[in-house]
């Protein structure tokens, strides 16, 4: 017969006398997790397959730009267009994740237990927001600093492109802000995924065919003027027009955008609404 | 010590009026919250946390103001909804440090009152599986330990034995007992079902269409009457009739017989009368007032 070796002492209830931080931190700690779930992380590896897929993608340009700049000793392409060519990619992941983030906390009703606690609607839907905009700044940027790096490191015969570099992680943050409240926006009014999935994806394409319809019968009737600014209905010119204006880089669109404000203007006009929009409708999810 | 409080509290929907100047007061202990469906209960909760405003009157939580200290109010309370809202996809240790880190908890404290917490409420190895395949009283027990990760002074929980077995029932109002004793946290429990809180709780509220009905401790609802309740197998006929000719008071009720105890001696009438039919006794209990009571 065997003597037992250990106890098992029934501590009872212990009770929590450490710190409680404030509301900053648990709004850290749900942008944190989201952002994780936004790249599949901490989730079953059914969910990591189109984010892993879109961030190898992503990163294609960058390993051709720095085989291209190593072998044959120029630059094929500019930092700045890195978004735009790039821009179906990025709507891939903006509609595949976006759901994701605000879906399933409406759909299974977590929301309240989330109220229930020390976070207010604002906190809550600005974590979710401030996630999926480093979840795709991280997208543009990280390219992007592969490409710089890469550009420092071989010795190409032109001066290296600084001030471009830094112009397209600026413009990768006005992408990153203006895809994410439109994609949160758009997906916040379902609580179903696939739902959300698909009105995403379907406000791109329509923005993209929109855009290219309008921009070509106008450009055919002669109103080059009117052209240039119906090309702006896709928001990847948009805030390409913006960089142009902003920081006096090449317009990728081939044909050059209204100048002044007015492109501002009109993605700070979307970003508000787009924002608005989300807001009002977890108001009025919480009261439910 | 209050632990809650409302004055002349009004609540009204467009179309209907959830409560209708309520005041009521509660102290520590299990507190249970009686009402039909509609009564207004989980509508006091949501103004008691501050998620809801109120037409009128006053809300307050451990001397708190509802109305204005919501946040300081959901620091130290926890809240179990009616409704289901675990996520699928993730496993119910994942969820349970997820929602003590929006209490405030840092991470390693939010993993180890987590673990302590499932412990607690009866979740061993299948907590680091995902929720979306567990069974109704594993739910409920997730949804209890959310409440209580992050340990709060008081816990409102909102019909906390929907949807479970009688033995699942009976196993979350043990636990919810220990809650409110041996953890030392205040609990609110509402229930439309009378007879499973005169069980546990200490105080029992009733309220109907948002009205107060009654507000008293259990043991003036439930005082010990002089009777006793006496259930046999069979022959019960036959008990009766010995009874009543030893001189008792015998009133039956289908196979139930209560009998009214004049003296000790009644007992001792009763231990006869069984062993001289030589009855199969199922059982004998002192007759107790119920909490349906308040309704008839």
């Amino acid at each position: 017969m065997t003597q037992p070796t250990g106890v098992i002492h029934d501590i009872g209830y212990r009770h929590y006398d450490g710190v409680r931080l404030s509301r900053g931190y648990a709004a850290t700690a749900l942008a944190l997790h989201s952002l994780r779930g936004a790249f599949g992380l901490g989730r079953p590896a059914r969910s990591k397959i189109i984010p892993f897929l879109v961030a190898a993608t992503m990163l294609l340009p960058a390993v051709v730009s720095i085989a291209v700049m190593a072998l044959l000793k120029q630059q094929p392409l500019p930092y700045t267009g890195l978004a735009v060519t790039m821009q179906a990619v990025l709507a891939v992941f903006l509609a595949a994740q976006s759901p994701y983030l605000v879906a399933p906390d409406l759909r299974f009703r977590v929301l309240p237990l989330y109220l229930s606690r020390p976070v207010t609607v604002l906190d809550y839907v600005g974590a979710k927001f401030v996630a999926l905009t480093v979840a795709l700044f991280l997208l543009m940027a990280v390219p992007l600093t592969l490409i710089y790096i890469g550009e420092l490191l071989v010795e190409l015969e032109t001066p290296v492109h600084h001030g471009d570099y830094l112009a397209a992680m600026g413009g990768s943050l006005i992408f990153a802000v203006l895809l994410a409240s439109i994609g949160l926006a758009l997906a916040s009014f379902t609580p179903r995924r696939g739902l959300g999935v698909a009105s995403v994806i379907a406000f791109y394409m329509f923005t993209l065919a929109a855009s290219a319809v309008f921009f070509g019968v106008l450009l055919s009737e002669g109103l080059d003027n009117a052209a240039k600014w119906s090309i702006l209905i896709n928001p990847f010119f948009l805030v390409d027009a913006v960089q142009v204006n902003l920081f006096g880089t090449d317009p990728s669109n081939g044909e050059g955008y209204p100048p002044g404000f007015g492109p501002a203007a009109i993605a700070l006009a979307v970003i508000a609404l787009a924002l608005s929009a989300l807001f009002l409708r977890y108001r009025k999810a919480a009261a439910s | 010590m209050t632990i809650l409080a409302t004055e002349g509290l009004t609540k009204r929907f467009p179309r209907v009026t959830a409560l209708d100047q309520l005041t009521v007061a509660a102290g520590t202990g299990v507190t249970g919250l009686v009402g039909a469906n509609g009564a207004g209960k989980s509508t006091l909760i949501k103004i008691l946390l501050g998620l809801l405003p109120a037409s009128a009157g006053r809300a307050s939580v451990l001397g708190m103001d509802s109305a204005v200290q919501g946040l300081e109010i959901r620091r130290i309370v926890g809240y179990m909804p009616e409704h289901e809202c675990l996520p699928p996809d993730v496993s119910a240790t994942e969820f349970v440090v997820h929602m003590a880190q929006m209490s405030g908890l840092p991470r390693t404290a939010a993993r180890e009152r987590a673990a302590d917490t499932l412990r607690h409420v009866g979740l061993h190895e299948e907590r680091y599986r995902p929720i979306g395949g567990y069974s109704t009283g594993m739910k409920q027990r997730v949804k209890l330990a959310q409440a209580l990760v992050h340990d709060p002074k008081v816990v409102f929980l909102d019909e906390p034995t929907n949807g479970l077995d009688p033995q699942g029932r009976d196993e979350m109002l043990a636990l919810i007992r220990r809650i409110g004793s041996e953890f030392g946290i205040s609990v609110l429990v509402t229930s439309h079902l009378l007879g499973e809180l005169e069980r546990i709780c200490d105080h029992v509220i009733v309220i109907d269409g948002g009205r107060l009905l009654r507000s008293s401790a259990i043991g003036e609802l439930t005082q010990v009457t002089q009777a006793v309740s006496v259930e046999v197998e069979e022959g019960w006929e036959l008990l009766a009739g010995h009874l009543t000719e030893a001189g008792e008071a015998v009133a039956v009720e289908g196979r139930l017989i209560t009998v009214q105890v004049r003296a000790d001696e009644t007992f001792d009438v009763l231990r006869d009368a069984l062993c001289d039919l030589d009855l199969n006794l199922v059982r004998l209990e002192q007759r107790h007032g119920r909490i349906e009571d308040v309704f008839k």
